[in-house]
């Protein structure tokens, strides 16, 4: 989507600035607006469309669109207008999307942000079995929790430069996320700041 | 992973466009209203100005039915284009459309064709509309007709990606369609002969490729004139077409290549 300002990166083998197309071919992303998609076509019209950009085979379009519904949950509104669908509903049609190409790499921007549990758990089934299959996550996330229980690495980006990177321990917790992340950044965790009695607290408000 | 061909991908834009349109059933009865409405206007007026004024010898009537409907193609189309950019961009289906496989530079000349066609359907419906209904009196010579049209469509195509260049790279778009449509609806001979302006300011209408498809599409339709006899305007034509569409497309190369490099590609 991007160019590199200086240096550069390479997506299975290949350059984004001199390979670009073969770049988007191995790329999935699944971006965190809602609203990107034509709202007079169905969820099902959708996804053919994006899958006909993505070079997806007319013979296997199908099958793939009804898999990729039915892995988020919408088969039953596969034929449904999208201007009809909710926020929730347009993030998962998002992951569809996503997901359609088969790519190698997926990038998800806080992918269960609008979704209820079961979906939650039935979607990080399906993400934990593409990346059996070798297929390369990369989850931006503010939930300490899901990347704990997700993630096999962090990568720790704080006002555009990287903090940190290193293997998630086995079990690692999400408070020891947490504590890392303030640690690292040098933020002040508020949650964690005593407060005294609520004149203690109406007194530092007059400050 | 199969490769699409661009046809396969074309009509995907075509079908997303059609189901679109057709299901904004209100947008497509407003569209026909406003076309009958505007021919019927341009009729009366014909009238009032009475059978005297024969402007290149043909009918008034005819004559302001090709001016204004070439140049209804033109606006409109390259309006419809940019509006479509401008939507993608507000909702975000641009990024998204930029990460696909397909080439920024094909996805944006496929979307330009299909919006173009939608508005040359317009036109062809607005012409046929004028002599069915008002009985324009026309002696047309089809190959010069699709010559012209052919033509037209390409320097029509290259005005919209020239718009969707300035759209991405200074949000300016529409300012720039703007004036690019009043200048023409004065200067194109769209109402009225060129010959009737000053002539600093005939100059400036004959370095405009409108006037030429124009009079092009005036002299196949309304004078039945042969390819060989119209060969200078066609001429004209398709160096106007064979000039703009490259420097079109290279203008919108670079400006997506700026906006991916400095991430204002949603910017609007």
């Amino acid at each position: 989507m991007l160019l590199p300002d200086a240096g550069s990166v390479r997506v299975g083998g290949f350059d984004t600035r001199r390979n670009a197309s073969e770049v988007r071919r191995q790329v999935g992303i699944a971006i965190a607006t809602e609203r990107s998609f034509f709202a007079r076509l169905s969820a099902r019209e959708n996804l053919d469309f994006f899958a006909t950009l993505d070079d997806v085979a007319r013979s296997e379009r199908a099958t793939r669109v009804n898999e990729v519904l039915q892995n988020v949950g919408l088969e039953e509104q596969a034929d449904t207008l999208v201007m009809k669908f909710s926020s929730g509903m347009y993030q998962r049609l998002g992951i569809a999307r996503a997901l359609v190409k088969r790519p190698s790499v997926l990038l998800l921007d806080e992918p269960t942000r609008s979704m209820d549990a079961a979906t939650t758990a039935h979607f990080w089934t399906t993400i934990r079995g593409l990346a059996e299959r070798d297929t390369t996550i990369l989850l931006a996330t503010h939930n300490f929790a899901e990347a704990a229980a997700v993630g096999d690495r962090l990568l720790l980006l704080h006002r555009g430069e990287l903090r940190a990177d290193r293997k998630l321990a086995e079990n690692e917790s999400s408070e020891a996320l947490r504590s890392f992340y303030f640690r690292t950044t040098g933020e002040i965790d508020e949650a964690n700041i005593k407060i005294g009695s609520p004149a203690d607290l109406n007194r530092s408000m007059h400050l | 992973m199969t490769s699409t061909s661009t046809l396969e991908k074309f009509y995907a834009i075509l079908r997303r466009d059609l189901l679109t349109a057709i299901r904004h059933r209100s947008g497509f009865i407003v569209t026909m209203v406003g076309l009958l409405t505007e021919l019927a206007a341009f009729y009366f007026l014909s009238r009032a100005i009475g059978p005297g004024f024969r402007p290149g010898g043909v009918e008034f009537f005819p004559f302001i039915l090709v001016g204004t409907g070439l140049y209804t193609f033109f606006v409109m189309s390259a309006q419809a284009f940019l509006n479509s950019m401008q939507e993608a961009q507000q909702t975000g289906t641009l990024e998204v459309l930029m990460t696909t496989s397909t080439a920024p530079a094909e996805l944006v000349v496929l979307s330009a064709i299909s919006a173009f066609a939608g508005n040359m359907l317009n036109l062809v419906v607005y012409l046929f509309a004028g002599v069915a209904l008002f009985r324009a009196a026309i002696h047309a010579n089809f190959l010069s007709v699709i010559a012209v049209l052919i033509f037209s469509l390409a320097i029509a195509l290259a005005v919209g990606i020239t718009a969707a260049a300035l759209q991405v790279a200074f949000q300016k778009g529409s300012a720039v369609l703007w004036l690019f449509g009043s200048g023409l609806w004065f200067l194109s001979g769209m109402m009225f002969p060129i010959q009737s302006l000053p002539w600093p300011l005939q100059l400036i209408s004959r370095a405009l490729p409108l006037t030429y498809a124009i009079d092009g599409m005036r002299k196949a339709l309304l004078d039945g004139q042969s390819m060989i006899t119209m060969a200078p305007t066609l001429a004209v034509l398709a160096g106007f077409s064979v000039t703009l569409l490259p420097l079109a497309l290279a203008a919108l190369g670079l400006s997506l290549r700026r906006a991916r490099q400095d991430g204002t590609l949603s910017f609007y």
